[in-house]
């Protein structure tokens, strides 16, 4: 799969992220709470609207929908 | 003394230890020119005094949010003997992301593993003495909520108060710099020979590769423009995707750590049952309005003990004032200034007290246990279109109930610019007495039609919000810190009950305070306004103010009687209509503000044949978004910490409603 972003994958899946697009702002605020390029995570919940959750560094952390299409990951 | 700065992410128990350590020996304050908290506190040991700086939290030490500016600042200005890093055991290679950020800043520092219990509970088992000399700094394994523990914490610190150590960025420069042309690498030579204070040219270089605004302005003023020239050609190769470099460098260096001091064995990760449920779209907001109502109840339970005994002073105090000051023979005056002013004053403050009691326990309790962000999480998206954080639905929602207490509730969001925003919206939103008072009025004078006032009232309450986030909401939330949701639902964990107890209890203790001094000056000068020997409202201050400033209040469709109902009303709610009961109604009742008889049953039937239409529509609105009453007045000033807040947000609400009874009174005109 290419080109996937943290929005699409689905409950249980398991991913690493690639690349995070966005300004610095949204970079040091991502990179900052654990989730950098090579960094890999669990999808644990993902209703197709609310903000995702995903397992990534011993937490759970949400993610805005908008900013998840930033984030590209790979399975 | 010794100045040590508290440095930690959210939720890595930074205010448990600081609690701990200096209990009832606490300030708050703000930090000079910034909405921003000041929390500082001192304590004693071994005969020497500590102060402690509790620095906003953040999850890093890039400037981009207020908080995180005076962070910075308090530790690159080298103000701090000693920085005190506090990092979560069980998170640990996330939490310490901190201490990487720190690296390379040249002040003395310790670290804090802190919940080496949960640590030990997931099956971690992390060697403290490598760490420690890996990093080259003082490092303790801790447990925060423990009291045991504290003897050691206070060694770990006098050693690294003794025996200063830095910790220095070299590890994380090597990461990045074994990258082919590294950039970092670049920046540093570019900044040759400038002089950072505390920080070295990496920690700088890094900084501007992220993008940091406040270094960005310090180097161009630092270096020469050609010299500026070539740093930002190097950022601008870069674009925003520098922050990556670094921020994986420090990732890199942070497991190289951990690699071999920490054991773990790896589980398999599911949300749990709950969290199911509690992070659902539709049950979890259910789930979260259940807990609200529950909570509201609960604070009713908890507050009604408080509640007896404020009330039970006023009615027990009474007679017996009276007949003390009979049998001495004493000044009348002083009768009703001690029953009034003082026993009045006092028991209200007993009163609200108790409601901010039970309010600040349910909501800390909430926060302690780790569910306050799942609240945030389902209520993001209606909150975050005002700019507030989700969790803002708490105090918004408990405000039905007693805008005081919901004022002291606020405290649950981490930005004072937040805080102070919601306690604009809070005083939009009617508590129990205001809607009563409201509806009572809305019955009295226009009987059937009072469901319509209901339903225009509820339209206008959120289009107040409307106006709010348009008044405030740029000042107190820039809108280039609103961000979408990035949040970590930290963990559930069993509640601290001893130190939750005692917070609780110090936050109760301060508002009593504050609101007893407000409280009292208010009652005073209520009563002074409406004192009259005879009981007579036509000897009373209030009637003369009233009657002089007549001409103006009746463009608010307000006769004298009714613009003194109504600041009335801004004392509290009950006082307005006890007002109206003396005014309109017979007058063997004594006119006076805090020792009120009831609203006469028949006080409805009076108020509609006294009061023509258009001058009940005009009251009606007045009433909708008068000011609270004087205990919210006195809990918005201690969270706002601010007496120039609490009058903005008095004289907003006073404009909004004035404003309002204006429109209705004629429009009433013209349809009536
Ligand atoms: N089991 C355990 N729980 C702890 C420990 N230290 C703190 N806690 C709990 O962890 C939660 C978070 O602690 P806080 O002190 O509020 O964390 P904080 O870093 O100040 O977080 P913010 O207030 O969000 O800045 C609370 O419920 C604490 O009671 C510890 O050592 N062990």
């Amino acid at each position: 799969m290419k080109n996937s972003t943290l929005g699409d994958l689905k409950v249980d899946q398991t991913g690493v992220v690639c690349k995070i697009h966005g300004d610095s702002r949204f970079i040091s605020r991502i990179i900052s709470i654990g989730l950098t390029p090579n960094s890999s995570f669990t999808v644990l919940q993902n209703d197709g609207r609310s903000p995702v959750l995903v397992y990534c560094r011993d937490t759970i952390i949400a993610i805005n929908r908008k900013e998840c299409a930033q984030i590209e990951v790979s399975l | 003394m010794k100045t040590i700065a508290l440095l930690g992410q959210p939720n890595s128990g930074k205010s448990t230890l600081y609690n701990a350590l200096t209990g009832a020996h606490q300030r708050v304050g703000n930090w000079p020119g910034k909405t921003v908290e000041k929390a500082e506190g001192d304590f004693f040991y071994k005969e020497q005094l500590f102060r402690i700086a509790d620095l906003p939290g953040s999850y890093g030490l890039t400037a981009n949010s207020e908080e995180e500016v005076v962070t910075r600042d308090f530790i690159e200005r080298g103000n701090a003997d000693l920085v005190c890093l506090i990092v979560d055991a069980s998170q640990l290679e996330r939490s310490l992301f901190m201490l990487a950020d720190f690296a390379g800043i040249h002040c003395p520092a310790m670290l804090v593993l802190n919940m080496m219990d949960v640590a030990k509970e997931n099956g971690k088992t992390i060697d403290v003495a490598k760490i420690e000399s890996l990093l080259g700094i003082p490092v303790l394994g801790f447990t925060a909520s423990d009291d045991a523990e504290y003897p050691k914490f206070y060694e770990t610190l006098e050693k690294a108060v003794e025996n200063p150590r830095i910790l220095s960025a070299e590890g994380i420069r090597k990461i990045a710099d074994a990258v082919k042309d590294s950039s970092v690498e670049r920046l540093e030579s570019l900044l040759d020979g400038a002089d950072f204070g505390v920080r070295e040219h990496f920690w700088v270089a890094s900084k501007l590769l992220e993008n940091d605004p406040l270094v960005m302005a310090e180097v161009r003023a630092t270096v020469s423009p050609d010299r500026f020239a070539e740093v930002e050609a190097v950022l601008k190769s870069e674009k925003s995707a520098g922050g990556l470099i670094t921020g994986e460098a420090k990732y890199r260096w942070i497991s190289e750590i951990l690699r071999d001091s920490v054991v773990e064995k790896k589980n398999v990760v599911k949300l749990s049952r709950f969290d199911k449920i509690a992070t659902h779209r539709i049950k979890g907001k259910l789930l979260a309005f259940g807990i609200m109502f529950v909570t509201l109840i609960g604070c009713m339970v908890l507050a009604l003990p408080g509640m007896m005994i404020g009330f039970g002073l006023m009615s027990v105090s009474g007679p017996v004032v009276h007949s003390i000051s009979e049998s001495l023979g004493i000044w009348p005056v002083l009768e009703s200034f001690v029953n009034g002013v003082l026993i009045g004053g006092l028991g209200l403050t007993i009163c609200m007290t108790s409601f901010v009691f039970a309010i600040v326990f349910v909501f800390a309790l909430v926060e302690n246990v780790g569910y306050m962000a799942r609240f945030s999480y389902v209520f993001d998206s209606w909150l975050s279109r005002l700019g507030l954080h989700g969790k803002a639905i708490m105090p918004l929602f408990s405000g039905l109930a007693c805008t005081a207490g919901a004022a002291c509730g606020t405290r649950v969001l981490d930005m004072r610019g937040q805080r102070l925003f919601a306690m604009v919206l809070l005083w939009g939103i009617p508590c129990g007495a205001k809607l009563s008072v409201v509806l009572f009025l809305a019955t009295a004078f226009f009987g059937s039609a009072a469901p319509l006032f209901a339903l225009v009232f509820l339209i206008l309450i959120f289009a107040s919000f409307y106006l709010s986030s348009k008044i405030f909401g740029g000042k107190l939330l820039p809108l280039e810190e609103r961000v979408g949701m990035i949040m970590e639902l930290p963990p559930y964990h069993k509640p601290q009950w001893k130190a939750l107890l005692k917070m609780v209890g110090r936050n109760t203790w301060s508002v009593f305070k504050k609101a007893l001094v407000i409280i009292v000056s208010a009652s005073l000068i209520f009563w002074a306004l409406s004192y009259s020997s005879d009981g007579n409202v036509e000897n009373t201050v209030l009637y003369t103010i009233g009657n002089a400033i007549e001409p103006v209040t009746k463009l608010f469709g307000m006769r004298w009687q009714l613009f003194v109902s109504y600041l009335g009303g801004v004392f509290s709610k009950e006082a307005s209509l006890g007002i109206m009961s003396t005014i309109f109604g017979s007058t063997d009742t004594a006119f006076s503000l805090i020792s009120r008889d009831d609203a006469g049953a028949n006080l409805a039937e009076v108020l509609s044949a006294a009061v023509s239409k258009p001058e009940a529509l005009a009251f009606v609105f007045a009433s909708m978004f008068n000011v609270p009453c004087v205990l919210a007045m006195g809990s918005t000033y201690r969270e706002a910490n601010s007496l120039k807040w609490m009058f903005a947000i008095m004289g907003y609400y006073f404009a909004i409603s004035l404003g309002l009874a204006f429109v209705a009174y004629h429009v009433g005109l013209l349809i009536f």
